[in-house]
């Protein structure tokens, strides 16, 4: 058996009179986790607790089989991309990076060469002698990143990674973190914005008001949505019509009018999906132009489940 | 690489911390407020100086009837500005910023996420701090010098001696007001109140008394390092006087040393100890 890469035993963790996380049990395995959740939801309590910036108030917490707080040997072993927008804004990037490494016990030479090689990775190295001040945001996450995967750590911890991107920089950052899990490395990345952490992850963790609401392979969690209403957008000629052959599915369990559609709530998803395509097909009722549902992606599984 | 690194030492860690942190610290907008301040004596010099040149009968150069050259008056004012004023400024205003900026800057997680144990942060922007505002009151107080101790005929070589003395009286001060604070700085919330309070009230409130409790200042112990005369039989000297309730130079030396080693110890078991809470 693999160990996990995090393991938490009933951790919690209160700030004064505040909850942050609330007896939290789990285990992180190897690969790429994403950590969902809204902002407040207990993300970055959790993220400061596995890199060790926190103590637990109760339980415990053990990242690559050991404790992290006061335990700094372990950091070697680690590489924290923290959430932050935050730098020495007067350094260059190579700069900045080959500084951070030297903390690492690498002697000058060598913490520059790491630096360029990890400015590199992320495709920064043009701009590596540029002052971070003068840098995009874009650049800005990706030189974070650099400094946090330049010592080629085991485990990469990814706070928000993509925030604040523009679309090609989000797009080139999530193939980036694909390649590094595809090269062995275990990647915790947190995110509020759920088909981001879907393009590059099926492993997730879903947390909200500082309890773990799901974890595991995302299509166990869409599993989760059968168990409750799940809506469908049906744009039609003839939706009154349509509507009242739905009464009779006894799945059906709300309808409603919006503009030319009917939206359907049902709790077997499946079942109604079957039926309709089957309708569609017959022309008995016109025509069917358009089938959304807004439950399609992850932000509806989570809505479904933080109503629970 | 990750396997096969090994941490460097407490104290190369905190070389590295000090690379990392003196250029910061340098370019600051603190340390360009604290420069202008350090300008202070130079223009108090200069004025002097021209006075000094508009009138050659020396009139000015008595204080209460005794005569007093520019070394005396050098010495006045390493030890009433420099030391009395300057230096704990610099100590409050540096010393308790030393991760409270980091801590504000939200950089502090890029030092905290490191193979480095966290002591190892607060001693590097300690002799960061250090550095940074030796380098900064050097060329304040030589400039002071070479206008001031020529005032009445003083030779600037026969002081030089003890310009050198004052330096290192001006570091020992400056490393043990920055302890002091950086102390403070880790372990009181709004520790710049706190540091003020102590330097410019608890301090010269307590020297003005005797009894003990001026053995809890720093002040107390930087007198014994003053090796300037001061004019006799004048107000200043009286004044002086008072707050020259002296213990020897090695008592001093000894208890600055206790000072310093003690507080920086403690400042850094509080950083290995406290969580820092970002504000998102």
């Amino acid at each position: 058996m693999t160990t996990p890469i995090v393991s938490a035993e009933h951790l919690s963790k209160w700030y004064g009179q505040v909850i942050g996380l609330n007896d939290i049990t789990l285990t992180v395995p190897p690969g790429i986790t994403g950590l969902l959740g809204p902002n407040g939801a207990g993300k970055s309590t959790f993220m400061k607790l596995i890199t060790g910036q926190l103590k637990p108030s109760k339980g415990s917490i053990t990242v690559l089989g050991e404790p992290i707080w006061g335990n700094p040997g372990l950091y070697f072993r680690i590489g924290f991309c923290p959430e932050q927008d935050a730098f020495y804004e007067r350094m260059t990037g190579l700069e900045w990076v080959a500084a951070l490494v030297r903390l690492n016990g690498l002697s000058e030479a060598e913490a520059a060469e790491t630096a360029r090689r990890a400015l590199q990775m992320v495709e920064l190295l043009d701009a590596a002698d540029k002052k971070i001040g003068a840098y995009s945001k874009g650049m800005r996450q990706r030189v974070k990143m650099a400094q946090a995967l330049a010592h080629e750590p085991e485990l990469l911890i990814l706070d928000e990674p993509l925030a604040g991107m523009d679309p090609i920089a989000r797009r080139k950052t999530i193939r980036m973190i694909k390649e590094w899990g595809r090269a062995g490395k275990s990647i915790v990345v947190s995110s509020h914005i759920l088909h981001e952490i879907e393009s590059m992850t099926a492993n997730i963790l879903l947390i909200n008001q500082g309890r773990i609401l799901a974890e595991g392979n995302v299509h166990q969690i869409r599993d989760l949505i059968d168990e409750h209403p799940h809506t469908v957008y049906i744009k039609a000629d003839h939706t009154r019509e349509l509507a009242r052959a739905f009464l009779a599915y006894d799945d059906v369990l709300s309808l409603k009018f919006e503009d030319e559609a009917v939206v359907v709530q049902t709790g077997r998803p499946d079942a109604f999906y079957a039926r309709l395509t089957d309708l569609a097909a017959s022309g008995e009722l016109g025509s069917i132009h358009e089938v959304t549902s807004p439950d399609d992606n992850l932000q509806a599984v989570f809505q479904y489940l933080v109503k629970t | 690489m990750s396997g096969s690194r090994t941490a460097p030492s407490r104290f190369g860690s905190a070389a590295r911390v000090f690379d990392l942190s003196l250029g910061q610290m340098l370019w600051s907008r603190r340390s360009v407020f604290l420069g202008l301040l350090l300008g202070f004596p130079v223009l108090l010099a200069l004025t002097l100086r021209i006075v000094d040149a508009m009138y050659r009968s020396g009139l000015w150069r008595q204080i209460n009837g005794v005569r007093v050259g520019g070394a005396t008056i050098f010495g006045l004012m390493i030890w009433l500005l420099y030391i009395r004023f300057i230096v704990p400024v610099l100590g409050v205003f540096y010393g308790t910023s030393l991760i409270a900026d980091e801590v504000d800057d939200k950089t502090i997680t890029y030092l905290f996420t490191r193979p480095i144990p966290r002591s190892a942060v607060l001693v590097g922007k300690y002799l960061a701090y250090l550095a940074c505002t030796t380098l900064l009151v050097l060329p304040s107080v030589m400039l002071v010098f070479f206008l001031i101790v020529p005032i009445g005929g003083g030779g600037i070589g026969a002081a030089f001696p003890a310009l050198l003395r004052d330096f290192a009286m001006l570091a020992i001060g400056l490393a043990a007001y920055g302890a002091v604070f950086a102390l403070v700085g880790t372990r009181i919330k709004r520790p710049l109140i706190v540091g003020l309070v102590f330097a410019f009230g608890w301090e010269p409130a307590v020297l003005l008394f005797p009894g003990y409790l001026k053995r809890l200042t720093v002040a107390y112990y930087m007198q014994a390092l003053v090796t300037h005369e001061m004019p006799q039989d004048s107000a200043v000297s009286v004044l002086m006087q008072v707050f020259r309730e002296v213990p020897s130079l090695t008592v001093s030396l000894l208890a600055l040393a206790v000072i310093i080693g003690g507080t920086v110890w403690l400042a850094g078991r509080a950083v290995e100890h406290k969580e820092y809470v970002l504000e998102q």
